[in-house]
């Protein structure tokens, strides 16, 4: 944007320019007679963000061509025992194109894969976030309770997935579902911190208008504190789903059986590295959805300061 | 303009003998890391119902520690506050608080505001009578065509009406008020001087009002009595300074009467004498 108008603005002297504004103004005047001044508005804007889209993506594809090209030397250095993008490319086609079918236990489409590993994400997800909103909130509404059971939470915080692992097993007799429990206790963490530290800092000022307008403790819970939270929490459940995709594939590589981290070993068992690269890609653009899925809520929930 | 608006209402209705509030050898002071800071002491008022005193003096001197106590927002180190003879023990619906900081909800509208304050005080109204009482404030205050907007949506004279809509909204019997107008241009506060007024005269001044401010003329115009603080550290009541002007006053034609401008000049010798060219050489 910024070199367009710079330049624009070199060239404003220029007559043929100077003819072209006046043709613009003059079409801008027009439709907004025919349509009203706040269609046009709306249509600049429109015009202007498509215009920043389309440059935007423009980049990111020379970034991913540019990504390509390495990967293709990289290739052909290691004499194709890292396969490159063209034949990962035709793998990857081949996938998607019956991405449904099942033979059996060890052979299934990608699809049903991510199917599998999806509802381990959610269940795990869903268990913690459905602690960690309640428990944040009465960490951070109750300095007492924070001192009691923030240092557990820091203990904890860090710990790997892969060690909860045999803890799950323990507790649950059974693979997938000690990959549920390691998602939960592993995507717990984000939520829980930032609902906890955006309950701590309600302004005094909201909290003194509950104060002198009586407010019932039911009525600050839901017209001030979640409010005031729900930015917070759901930039923690961003993070949380996050964290909940990245260790189901170290989960279902351990536990096996089902889902696209069983995939991943399993692709590198029968030696197709192009499957490997394939499921990375999967992986990675998932992941990047669900990002984008919550920062959409997040701009949504944002409300004006 | 509307600063020229006569308000035609009847007299204070006063209670002959039984004080509305009473102040008595308020001290209030703060714990800091360099021990406790005493910010206001021997705060002595008394004041009728109906009454609108203006608390005015220079910035940090307590006039909002003052308005905090009376609140019940803050405990006093000593002395007490009584509203109706009853001792102040924590924040209640009988007094209507304006914040220095208008202090709205963010993500609710100007009408949501309004209504959450009075369906938490107003329990025993139903729900339609709640929707009135808060169409009737907001229509008071002149928002009606902004009521569906966002705090962020409005401009900071707006979001004034809003806060004390609010406050009046939950008929309180007393008004405090903290600095209400500070952020306001000279011709928005203007107007909602006569707002506060017209408010006030819409219970038949039934309401006591409490209000912090730092401007000279405001106090004249709005107060029965302005309490002129010393100031701090430790501050305290320099005087009570009585303005005996008739109500409804006409901005107008007041600032021309003898009385006015003796109350003024007043004023300014009491908040100005410590200020010459020698204090600014510390
Ligand atoms: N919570 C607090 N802790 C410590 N000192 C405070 C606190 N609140 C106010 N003070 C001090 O008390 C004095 C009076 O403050 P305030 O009542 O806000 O003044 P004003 O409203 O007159 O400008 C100031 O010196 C201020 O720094
Ligand atoms: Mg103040």
């Amino acid at each position: 944007m910024k070199p367009a108008t710079s330049l624009s603005h070199t060239l404003k002297g220029h007559t043929i320019i100077r003819v072209a504004i006046a043709y613009k103004l003059l079409a801008e005047r027009k439709l907004s007679k025919i349509f009203g001044t706040k269609f046009v508005r709306l249509l600049k804007a429109m015009l202007a963000m498509t215009h920043q889209g389309v440059q935007s993506s423009l980049l990111a594809l020379v970034g991913f061509l540019l990504l390509c090209v390495v990967w293709h030397l990289i290739s052909w250095f290691t004499k194709e025992e890292l396969p490159g993008p063209v034949a990962t490319l035709k793998v990857l086609t081949q996938m998607l194109s019956n991405p449904f079918y099942d033979n059996g236990p060890n052979d299934k489409g990608i699809a049903i894969q991510l199917w599998y590993s999806m509802i381990r994400v959610f269940t795990g997800f869903g268990i913690g976030t459905l602690i960690a909103i309640p428990l944040g909130i009465l960490i951070g509404s109750q300095p007492i309770i924070k001192k009691i059971l923030y240092p557990i939470v820091n203990v904890l915080k860090p710990v790997s997935p892969l060690a909860w692992f045999p803890i799950g097993l323990a507790a649950f007799k059974s693979a997938p579902n000690a990959t549920i429990f390691i998602i939960y206790i592993t995507s717990l963490w984000p939520t829980l911190i930032n609902t906890a530290f955006g309950v701590a800092s309600i302004p005094q000022d909201h909290k003194n208008v509950a104060r002198a307008f009586g407010f019932s403790r039911y009525k600050y819970l839901t017209k001030i504190l979640i409010p005031y939270t729900l930015p917070h929490i759901i930039t923690g459940l961003r993070l949380s789903i996050g964290v909940a995709w990245l260790v189901i594939v170290a989960g279902e590589m351990l536990s096996g059986g089902t889902g696209i981290g069983f995939f991943v070993w399993d692709s590198w068992n029968a030696l197709s590295l192009e499957k490997v690269i394939s499921a990375i890609l999967i992986i990675g653009i998932i992941g990047l959805l669900f990002d984008k899925l919550f920062t959409s809520l997040e701009k949504l929930f944002a409300y004006g300061k | 303009m509307e600063n020229n608006l006569v308000l035609e209402m009847p007299s204070p209705t006063v209670k002959n003998g039984e004080w509305s509030m009473q102040i008595r050898n308020l001290k209030i002071a703060f714990d800091t890391p360099k021990g406790e800071f005493v910010a206001v002491k021997n705060i002595n008022l008394n004041v009728k119902q109906g009454e609108i005193i203006s608390i005015i003096g220079h910035s940090g001197c307590g006039k909002s520690t003052i308005l905090n106590a009376i609140g019940g927002f803050i405990k006093p180190a000593k002395g007490e506050v009584l509203l109706s003879g009853q001792p102040v023990k924590g924040p209640g619906p009988d007094r209507g608080f304006v914040f220095q900081h208008y202090s709205l909800l963010p993500w609710f509208s100007v009408y949501k505001n309004i209504f959450e304050a009075v369906d938490s005080v107003l329990k025993k109204v139903s729900k339609e009578e709640k929707k009135q009482i808060v169409e009737r404030y907001i229509n008071a205050v002149g928002l009606a065509s902004h009521k569906h907007k966002l705090p962020s949506e409005i401009s900071g004279g707006m979001k004034q009406r809003v806060a004390i809509a609010r406050a009046f909204a939950i008929n309180p019997k007393y008004l405090l008020l903290d600095e209400p107008f500070g952020a306001l241009d000279a011709l928005t506060k203007s107007s909602m001087h006569i707002e506060l007024l017209k408010l006030w005269n819409m219970d038949n001044r039934s309401k006591t009002i409490l209000m912090v401010t730092h401007d000279i003329e405001e106090a004249i115009f709005l107060s029965d009595r302005i309490v002129v603080m010393t100031n701090g550290p430790a501050a305290t009541i320099r005087e009570i300074v009585e303005v005996n002007l008739q109500r409804p006053r006409n901005k107008k034609e007041i600032a021309h009467e003898p009385e006015y401008i003796r109350t003024r000049d007043h004023l300014i010798s009491l908040l100005m004498d410590k200020v010459s060219i020698l204090d600014y050489k510390k």
